[in-house]
């Protein structure tokens, strides 16, 4: 697979940029659409989390964009591999390239989209007067693993859903969940060690705790944590691929 | 040099009763103990080499299975049985395309099927308004492919699969769609590919192209192979069976 990545480099950098301006060239806000999205997912839960429950969480705005941000690479990014293989019939049907460029052209497209989103945190967080400290080494890292993550899931949904066309609901509604799961506006730390447990086995989740200490509260990102993010999203790699080159010679008559 | 072999060659296809697409409908057919479908055999038993500079015309009825044996040559699907081995970059022509996406640009789809077939960036430019211009198609360069008509979408995927100059070009139907001057294009292109010394396997109905431009012809009948052989041979063998 990483040959053929490799090999079809030219086409997969093409159809990320091309993905990439489509999204944004058929809006009249054009690209200022993937800032404002969670802009204002930002205020809905801002006004529910400070003004109705008010969080004791130190900078909670900052708390939740980023929150938002990462979750945002993760939803985005998955529910775009779903359709990867769907959205192009043509290049399924009419003509032969390895299609798990297709996934990972839509992967990387979410990963760009995340790099924007998180420029707008950046100019939050130097709005807010909170400079970022040596520990924010580790948030490449994390947007790595995230993007493994990203492309595991949608080598298996985008195969599945092409087979079953209801997946994309199903999934929709697992991301729903996923999003209170995984604390995008909840602080798992305070929970007590048993819960917390639990919760964390959720690789989001932790993701998510571990970027919010070192970009926002200064504490190193411990190796046991990283450790358990990388190997959980290159397992869900790994089963994410075998599923894909089980269902993958079907495409083109499926599509 | 062999370019292309094809060794027993089968294509089963399931085709449902009812089709089913989402994950409840095979969960409740699971419960269904009935077979849900019938088996269609496309293609039986097909063998045939290409020779390189060869052209390998493909003649049957509708239905006969050329366009199946064109998309395994293309490896867009894959045979059930049998084995094809391809020496060289392929352009397919496929369901009167090659791949373009709706919402990008003419040019934009250029770029991208120079990437598929391995072009660097400045080949590419290179060769863009060649492309245009070969397909007629200058003024709407900037045009998404939605807004082009159905001639317009066929002639822009002609000439870019040719302009690209492929080692091997497999072509189904391409005359059919267009008017007299493109159809003069063509022949005039498959003049130059057979100058060339270029590989092409040709579908199509029209047999006196067939007869004009192809060393040999396999004749499919059900999914059968009839015969493969000289194209005059094979011609009337086709016509006997009509």
């Amino acid at each position: 697979m990483i040959k053929n990545l490799w090999k079809y480099r030219n086409l997969v950098k093409r159809l990320a940029f091309s993905d990439f301006k489509v999204r944004y060239k058929n809006s009249v806000l054009g690209f200022f659409w993937s800032l404002l999205e969670p802009l204002l997912m930002l205020l809905v839960l801002y006004i529910v989390f400070a003004d109705i429950f008010p969080s004791t969480q130190e900078n909670f705005h900052l708390f939740l964009l980023l929150g938002i941000a990462l979750w945002d690479f993760f939803a985005k990014g998955t529910s775009m591999g779903l359709h990867a293989i769907l959205s192009k019939p043509g290049m399924v049907r009419q003509v032969y390239i390895p299609r798990e460029i297709l996934i990972f052209s839509s992967s990387l497209t979410a990963l760009m989209m995340a790099v924007l989103e998180l420029v707008v945190f950046g100019i939050f967080m130097a709005i807010s007067g909170l400079m970022p400290t040596s520990t924010i080494i580790y948030l490449p890292l994390i947007f790595i693993i995230i993007f493994i993550l990203v492309f595991g899931f949608s080598l298996a949904l985008g195969a599945l859903n092409t087979y079953y066309r209801d997946v994309q609901y199903i999934w929709a509604v697992i991301l729903q969940a996923g999003f209170f799961a995984s604390g995008v506006f909840i602080d798992f730390s305070a929970y007590d060690a048993d819960l917390k447990r639990t919760l964390l086995l959720n690789p989001m989740a932790r993701i998510l705790l571990i970027s919010r200490d070192c970009v926002l509260y200064n504490k190193a990102v411990s190796t046991q944590d990283l450790t358990f993010c990388l190997v959980s999203a290159l397992v869900i790699l790994l089963v994410g691929y075998f599923i894909f080159s089980k269902l993958e010679p079907g495409f083109a008559e499926e599509v | 040099m062999d370019i292309i072999v094809a060794k027993n060659i089968w294509k089963n296809y399931k085709i449902p009763y009812e089709k089913r697409n989402t994950l409840f409908e095979t969960l409740y057919g699971l419960l269904d103990t009935k077979m849900g479908y019938e088996s269609f055999t496309a293609l039986k038993d097909i063998n045939f080499t290409v020779k390189k500079g060869e052209w390998l015309g493909v003649i049957g009825h509708n239905g006969s299975g050329k366009s199946t044996l064109l998309k395994i040559i293309a490896k867009t699907i894959r045979p059930t049985k049998g084995n094809i081995t391809v020496n060289g970059k392929i352009t397919s022509f496929l369901e009167l395309g090659i791949g373009f996406q709706p919402d990008l640009t003419a040019k934009e789809n250029i770029k991208i099927y120079g990437a598929i077939m391995g072009l660097s960036n400045t080949e590419i430019e290179k060769r863009i308004d060649g492309i245009l211009e070969f397909g007629g198609l200058i003024r709407f360069k900037d045009t998404k492919i939605k807004n082009f008509s159905s001639g317009m979408i066929v002639r822009l995927a002609f000439s870019t699969a040719v302009q690209i100059e492929p080692e091997i070009l497999l072509l189904d139907e391409v005359l059919a769609v267009g008017d007299l001057d493109f159809q003069k294009k063509c022949f005039e292109v498959f003049d130059r590919y057979r100058e060339m010394d270029k590989t092409v396997v040709y579908v199509s109905h029209d047999l006196s192209t067939v007869q004009r431009f192809c060393d040999k012809v396999l004749l499919l009948n059900h999914g059968e192979q009839i015969g493969i052989g000289s194209p005059e041979e094979m011609i009337s063998l086709y016509q006997s069976i009509v």
